[in-house]
């Protein structure tokens, strides 16, 4: 295997549904702040890691627990206990962003592996260096703004493991620093788990269309029948300069499937597609997909049509390489 | 308002759905929604206080709609006109056959939402446990009737594959292909 296929599991059928489908690992959290996906409804509770972990290791699929917010000042619980659960339910890995936490993990969990989180934005050779000399991670999630040539020249000078996300959802901010959440609702990913938590989100209709609102902030409109994204400020459209557009992108989701052998050649280790917040039926397809499109690129052979065959799946119905062709450059 | 979906019902199957109205699909859903809860309580613990509000389910392509209160073992799913104008913390409405897609998995729901499949609104956190809710609870056909063993196999794949020939013969949107 020259790739590995991380795949997301939000609940315990997705984590299934993404073994079956061919996932060499998934990932998923537990059901609180301790990770970035802490949406009503989803994640794990203890129990169902360590049904979800057995059932994974029957299929020789590994499972990496993301507990990938940061701790509250003082109030270290919980990610103290998802460390020590993670660990009790037998996951290969805990991927991490926060100094304490990975203190804590390093310190009290010296047989735990350490991943390092994109929500830590650790993208210089020195950052790396320094989370795995003083804690001994072992893989680095990759920020979504890296070029597939600069990708290349980090692997050249780092001596740990990296992991590109390769499909879904696509922030465009540098992860772990973006407050746009914070500003419109008190809440964001990097602290509570949510980026636009639901119960801020309102959508209304009326002859125009329907509106998106973020804590009464009208961030869209769509038309009928126009494609639609999710309701994150990032993906708001604003009118500015006396022009309505999308300010700070367009909603997109990323699709690198036609770089995957460039990814294995700049030095990628694994492969991750987002998507905890999605439908199982989701999961399946899009592993299943990934998994055929990786297995064509070992065998030499040529490219699976992955942009055709989930175009249905996709934000605002579009797909984009993102930084990984910086073609503006 | 969006008022028509990709996938409604024929015309004719709409007049042939329409005695349905009359018949109790309320206290029929309800026994089975309760009965579920008593097989699965882990579903309804995902939902947690969400169990307590009320979404109300619109096909568009049927004169009637359905108030459900996923209150575990004390549930209770109404069968409404279409034009009750009832009160409800959500309501989303689509085509029958989408809908019923997403109470088995086959469809996923962001998806549905990105390709204006179906409209939501109200609370969108109770909707989000909802949805996350049923995509854990790996609904079949069977559940709903209480049919288990040899029965249910039997029950599930019937019902599956004719909503699967069914879908085709609408039009519905299929996971993964471009509206």
């Amino acid at each position: 295997m020259s790739l590995e296929l991380v795949c997301p599991a939000g609940t315990p059928s997705a984590l299934r549904a993404a073994v079956e489908a061919g996932a060499h690992s998934v990932y998923c959290g537990f059901r609180d702040e301790t990770n970035a996906r802490n949406f009503p409804g989803l994640n794990f509770s203890p129990d169902e890691l360590i049904e979800g972990v057995r059932f994974a290791h029957g299929h020789g699929t590994k499972v990496l627990v993301a507990i990938n917010t940061f701790a509250k000042a003082g109030a270290m619980e919980a990610w103290k206990a998802a460390l020590a659960n993670a660990e009790k339910a037998g996951a290969d890995a805990v991927i991490l962003a926060d100094l304490a936490v990975l203190d804590h993990a390093a310190t009290h969990h010296p047989n735990l592996r350490l991943h390092l989180s994109v929500q830590a934005a650790a993208a210089t050779p020195e950052a790396i260096a320094f989370y795995a000399d003083t804690f001994g991670v072992k893989r680095i999630v990759m920020p979504r703004v890296l070029s597939v040539e600069e990708i290349a020249k980090l692997n050249a000078a780092i001596n740990v493991e990296t992991e590109a996300f390769v499909f879904g959802g696509l922030c465009p901010m540098t992860e772990g620093r973006c407050s746009l959440s914070s500003y419109a609702t008190g809440k964001s990913p990097n602290l509570t788990g949510v980026c636009s938590p639901p119960e801020h989100v309102a959508y209304t209709e009326d002859k125009n269309g329907t509106a998106t609102r973020l804590a009464g902030f009208t961030i869209d409109r769509f038309g009928a029948g126009e494609q639609a994204g999710y309701p994150t400020l990032c993906k708001g459209r604003f009118v500015a300069g006396g022009k309505t557009s999308y300010l700070f992108e367009d909603p997109v989701s990323l699709n690198a499937a036609s770089l995957i052998a460039a990814l294995a050649k700049a030095g990628v280790t694994a492969l991750k597609i987002e998507g905890r917040q999605r439908g199982k039926g989701y999961v399946a397809e899009v592993v299943r997909t990934f998994r055929a499109a990786v297995e064509a690129i070992d065998a030499g052979g040529t490219e699976v049509e992955v942009g055709r065959l989930l175009a249905g799946l996709v934000e605002g119905g579009r797909q984009t390489s993102g930084a990984y062709k910086k073609t503006w450059r | 308002m969006a008022e028509h979906f990709r996938g409604e019902l024929p015309r004719l199957l709409r007049l042939l759905a329409a005695p349905a109205g009359f018949l109790p699909l309320g206290p029929a859903l309800t026994m089975a929604v309760r009965r579920f809860a008593r097989r699965k309580p882990a579903v309804f613990d995902r939902l947690g206080d969400y169990g307590k509000c009320s979404f109300l389910i619109e096909p568009s392509d049927l004169d009637v709609s359905f108030l459900m209160v996923p209150d575990g073992t004390r549930a209770e799913v109404k069968c409404l006109r279409r034009r009750a104008n009832q009160p409800a913390d959500v309501t989303v409405r689509g085509p029958l056959l989408v809908l019923l897609g997403l109470l088995d998995g086959t469809f996923d729901g962001d998806a549905l939402f990105f390709n204006r499949a179906i409209s939501v609104s109200g609370r969108t956190d109770a909707l989000v446990a909802l949805r996350n809710a049923i995509e854990d609870a790996e609904l079949t056909p069977a559940d709903f009737v209480g049919a288990t063993g040899g029965l249910g196999r039997l029950v599930d794949r019937s019902v599956i594959g004719g909503l699967g020939l069914a879908r085709r013969f609408t039009g519905s949107p299929i996971s993964g292909e471009p509206s």
